[in-house]
């Protein structure tokens, strides 16, 4: 089994699956803003990167307040662009937080997904305080006020010989060198962020870096349209001689400055310093130990017939080929035999449902185990007597299995629907079952990335290891569902039922030997 | 989907658009009351504080000719004490001595206080904390003989040096005495002036 929620991700996911659930119903879940949270940021960035090319070739660092006002009073340098320029990198802390948020509730936070989780808070950061130094460039009053709390709270720390804070006591104008520096920080830090970036998607294989087109055109559609309709006010210059009773604030970048004014500098860091702290340990505090550590896939080199399918599939590059060695006793097999990397490896199982002779999966649930599991299965529930099978995903199975089986389905809970045999569905077709209705995740919402991908493919598109042909194909679906589209679910498989009803009940052949029929491999017991 | 889907798909995302704008700049109250400030903020060279003596022709030979010097000197940086009173209330106090880890640096003074706005009588007053004890001098105590040993030109200008940093140092005591009306939420600087080693008031120039 894999790793279940433990008892700080169940409330989140539970608010997760009900905000997936109307995204879903909304926008279709191709297109569910949520499902996409992590390539809007992308898309965001990119939009931030080209609207902030535009708005240097007028922004002066000798006259920092005055250039920007210059923009934001003509139309023609693009007021409007600046309001896409700044709404865009609210939007890409909101949608950050939110990619954040969806991967900790669906326990994608640990293991070895800490180098993700990590770089991605470094990420989050790194945004933040790229904000935050353009919200200085231009040098209002809600500039001169992140200055001065930034500048409050460095001076806590006992490095700095000269406090900072001097620089806005309005002894002198700050120095045009101090404009150079935080807009070179401002220019250099989106730089980093592409780095941290590379690395937060190294361990995954086909990273997909943009959302669809339509919502990539639908998101910047709507930055324009806000920066339109509520265009981006120009604030007073900032005054070291005047206390300002209100400063309008960007909440999203400095969603943290209403609690530390309250705070003395000291507390005011420290406070800080703990919350990024606790930020980057959640991959301890949600770290599987023991039992419900799942274990790392492992590849049976007596039947691994080389032929690199599991590598292809594998969505964290966590599978290679190597050399067999000269001296082993499947040698003659294959040159090469695949080996798993388990420092990369998720134990998603999405190899298992890949491998046509089964010889490679996470222990206990390579196709030979889920084969067995299915075998006992079938008595048990009486699928011969031509009943409709829904094999869900866990995931979505935990949240509408009563009403499926309400239906009169009769429900098989999988740990993946990727990790799914092509053999286990066979089967169970032809022991009788009416039909087989495979309930997976949203594409965009498979926890182990690419699932419902390569079982649509192998379902339907001959990908190894594909249904074979020899399965009547009328009596197999497969449909996706989030945990919280019941409605849809239980749609679903009406439409399926209804469909399979007008077609005659198969002879059940529940002694078909599918280990056989897939490949004729000699399993040895100690396997 | 249906119209009513649609519809309401479209309203949740101008609502977010909504919300987005608002939240990029929603008001934050930072000071309710309408009260002035009187911020004291300045830095300075703290005095030295040491005991200085002539070289012996001796002690010169036996220095590489780049590192003689005629006087040498030896003590430790003073510190302070800063005072702000607004109509005869003393409203902030801090001792003050010099940056880096052996306080012979630029010290820097940093205070702000709130007032009521109108007219006050604000008084700031820095003064020395440490007592110039017996023999503590920028001066020579003792006559030695390095006069005839050193070029004088180089002498000279070794005495330049001293009188130069001295006149750089803050005095022992500062004082700064001034009736002023504040604006509400106006903010009355306090700083020091080098050139003439005074502290004085600066205010928003419009």
């Amino acid at each position: 089994m894999a790793a279940p929620p433990n008892a700080l991700e169940r409330p989140a996911l539970r608010l997760l699956s009900a905000a997936d659930a109307l995204g879903n119903r909304l926008y279709g879940s191709r297109f569910n803003p949520l499902y996409q949270s992590g390539t809007i940021v992308i898309a965001l960035l990119l939009v931030m990167i080209v609207s902030g090319l535009w708005l240097i070739l007028f922004y002066r660092v000798g006259a920092p307040y005055e250039s920007v006002l210059r923009i934001s009073s003509s139309p023609v340098l693009g007021s409007w662009v600046r309001g896409v320029h700044r709404y865009s990198s609210g939007a890409a802390v909101v949608f950050a937080v939110l990619h954040m948020a969806r991967m900790f509730a669906q326990g994608r936070s640990w293991g070895q997904r800490s180098l993700a989780w990590t770089s991605g808070i470094i990420a989050l950061g790194v945004l933040i305080v790229c904000a935050i130094t353009g919200y200085v460039m231009v040098w209002d009053t809600f500039g001169q006020l992140l200055a001065r709390e930034g500048a409050r709270m460095l001076d806590s720390l006992p490095i700095l010989s000269e406090p900072l804070a001097r620089a806005f006591t309005g002894e002198e104008e700050p120095a045009a060198a101090f404009f150079f520096v935080n807009l070179f920080a401002h220019i250099a830090l989106p730089l980093g962020l592409a780095l941290v970036i590379w690395v937060h998607v190294s361990r995954v294989a086909r990273p997909k870096i943009l959302p669809p087109a339509r919502l990539t055109w639908t998101v910047l559609g709507l930055l324009i349209l806000a920066s339109v309709v509520r265009p981006i006010a120009m604030l007073p210059k900032a005054n070291a001689f005047v206390l300002p009773e209100q400063v309008p604030v960007d909440l999203f970048a400095a969603f943290w400055l209403p609690i530390t004014r309250q705070l003395p500098a000291g507390v005011a860091l420290m406070f800080l310093a703990a919350t990024t702290v606790v930020f980057f340990a959640i991959p301890l505090l949600t770290r599987r130990r023991g039992a419900s550590a799942p274990e790392p896939s492992f590849v049976h080199e007596e039947i691994c017939t080389g032929c690199t399918q599991c590598v292809q599939d594998c969505p964290y590059d966590a599978i290679t080929m190597i050399a067999r060695a000269p001296d082993s006793p499947s040698a003659a097999r294959s040159a090469e035999v695949a080996f798993v990397d388990s420092d990369l490896c998720v134990s998603c199982g999405i190899c298992a449902a890949s491998c046509a002779p089964m010889g490679v999966g996470p222990p206990g649930r390579t196709g030979r185990d889920q084969l067995s599991r299915v075998r006992t299965f079938i008595p048990e529930e009486e699928v011969a007597a031509g009943r409709t099978v829904a094999v869900c995903c866990n995931r979505g199975a935990a949240g509408w299995r009563k009403e499926l089986e309400a239906e009169g389905a009769v429900v098989y809970p999988v740990d993946c629907a990727g990790n799914l045999h092509s053999s286990v569905v066979e089967l169970l077709v032809r022991a009788g079952a009416a039909g087989v209705l495979v309930l997976s995740c949203p594409p965009r919402d498979c926890w182990n990335r690419e699932g419902p991908k390569w079982l649509y493919e192998r379902i339907y598109n001959d990908r190894e290891a594909e249904l074979q042909a020899r399965v009547d194909r009328d009596r197999v679906r497969v449909a996706s569902a989030s945990a919280g589209q019941t409605r849809e679910a239980v749609a679903a498989l009406r439409a399926f039922m209804k469909d399979t009803s007008a077609l005659n009940l198969p002879d059940a052949e529940l002694a078909a030997d599918i280990d056989t029929i897939c490949e004729p491999v000699p399993v040895t017991e100690d396997l | 989907m249906s119209t009513t889907t649609t519809l309401a798909g479209a309203a949740l995302v101008v609502t977010a658009t909504a919300m987005l704008a608002l939240g990029s700049s929603a008001p934050l109250t930072l000071q309710r009351t309408p009260e002035a400030m009187i911020r004291v903020a300045f830095s300075a060279r703290p005095e030295r504080l040491e005991t200085c003596r002539e070289m012996d022709a001796e002690e010169l030979a036996a220095l590489p000719t780049h590192m003689q010097q005629s006087v040498v000197c030896e003590g430790r940086t003073a510190s302070y004490k800063l005072d702000v009173w607004h109509n005869g209330t003393m409203v902030a106090s801090a001792n003050l001595h010099g940056g880096g880890l052996r306080r012979d640096r630029q010290l820097y003074a940093l205070q702000e206080v709130l007032i009521p706005a109108g007219s006050s009588v604000v008084e700031v007053r820095m003064t020395r904390v440490d007592s110039l004890e017996s023999g503590d001098s920028h001066q020579p105590v003792n006559s030695g003989t390095s006069e005839s040993t050193m070029d004088p030109s180089r002498a000279a200008r070794e005495a330049d040096e001293r009188r130069r940093r001295m006149e750089g140092e803050v005095p022992p005591s500062l004082e700064l005495r001034e009736t002023v009306v504040l604006a509400p939420r106006g903010v009355l600087l306090v700083t020091y002036d080098q050139s003439s080693r005074q502290l004085r008031t600066m205010r928003d120039p419009k």
